[in-house]
């Protein structure tokens, strides 16, 4: 009986993926076409957003009330898992690992700290962004649990301060789009506010900002998820 | 390149094989780590970094990280279900 589903499973899977690939042939190719997207992105968006990133600028600039809604579902699903998972306890864990990966740990934590401040800041010049560098942000936060064990950094940076941090790249970013009504009429268009030449760190008008809302935000989120799931665990732990 | 890429589709397959087909959770988690790795290289072949980057950090860093403590924390209501048994 499973040997006929294997197989099965195994057939089906190939039939779709030859109609997948019989579909990619059928896309029109954007290069044929005068007006399309492509062309429009390709040859104004530096003039219209100062950005040299083109992935950056359509996320933070053409398409920001898009970017505003994932980071409302990224809200969403910290708020839910916090309301499952979360204790009231402290979270009692085991001294973490041996001194030698204690001492390499702290020596790389500034310069691990540096690349994601760099990616975040760097996000309309070069890859990456706000979410990339966010993410390294709470995985500096992640290995640290692992490392020093779960109290070092959950006494240091309490969930109250990571939930301040969260909320305040959300209204950073939601701040901007307000402020964008009243400078020039439409929710989260761009306000010049840094506008040296394309190129240079001070570019690109309010795409930094949102980058630092989010990467703040996406960073404070995740080390939010991480610390509330471990802390059933160590409350289980500490009963035995 | 084209080489490569084609040695890294094949690669990209037999992680992605490897991952379902052991019992043991903690080898599918490393194997899916090895796939995302596999993944952003690809995902740099085809000159995307963006995506590639967010693959690295997410993929191979943080899902690993998240796995694992979901694996520990099940293993610990196990290991309490057993000891409230005897």
């Amino acid at each position: 009986m499973s040997r006929i589903k294997h197989i099965s499973i195994v057939i089906i899977l190939a039939f779709l993926g030859l109609i997948m690939l019989l579909d990619l042939n059928k896309i029109p190719n954007q290069f044929e076409y005068a007006n399309s997207i492509y062309h429009h992105i390709t040859n104004n968006a530096v003039g219209e957003t100062g950005s040299l990133n083109f992935v950056t600028a359509i996320l933070y600039d053409y398409r920001a009330y898009d970017s505003m809604g994932e980071s409302t579902i990224i809200f969403g699903a910290v708020s839910g898992i916090v309301l499952l998972l979360s204790r009231k306890t402290l979270p009692v864990s085991s001294h973490g690992l041996s001194f030698i990966v204690k001492r390499t740990y702290g020596m790389l934590t500034p310069f691990i700290f540096l690349f994601s401040v760099y990616i975040i800041a760097h996000g309309h010049l070069s890859p990456g962004g706000g979410f990339q560098g966010g993410v390294i942000l709470g995985a500096i936060s992640i290995i640290f649990s692992i490392v020093y064990g779960s109290e070092f950094d959950y006494k240091r940076y309490t969930p109250t301060t990571k939930t301040l941090l969260e909320t305040s790249g959300a209204l950073l970013f939601i701040g901007i789009g307000l402020i964008g009504i009243i400078y020039s009429g439409s929710f989260l268009s761009n306000l010049n506010i840094l506008n040296s030449e394309p190129g240079s760190l001070l570019s690109a008008g309010s795409i930094p900002f949102i980058n630092l809302g989010i990467g703040f935000k996406i960073g404070a989120g995740l080390a939010i998820i991480f610390y509330s799931m471990i802390q059933k665990t160590f409350k289980e732990e500490a009963s035995l | 390149m084209i080489i490569l890429k084609y040695l890294l589709l094949i690669f990209l397959g037999v992680t992605a094989y490897l991952a379902i087909s052991f019992k043991e959770i903690l080898i599918s988690i490393i194997f899916l780590s090895i796939f995302s790795i596999v993944l952003t290289a690809l995902y740099l072949i085809h000159n995307a970094p963006d995506v590639a980057l967010a693959e690295a950090v997410i993929g191979a860093g943080l899902n690993t990280a998240i796995f694992m403590t979901v694996i520990s924390q099940i293993r610990a209501d196990e290991d309490c279900h057993c000891r409230k048994d005897d």
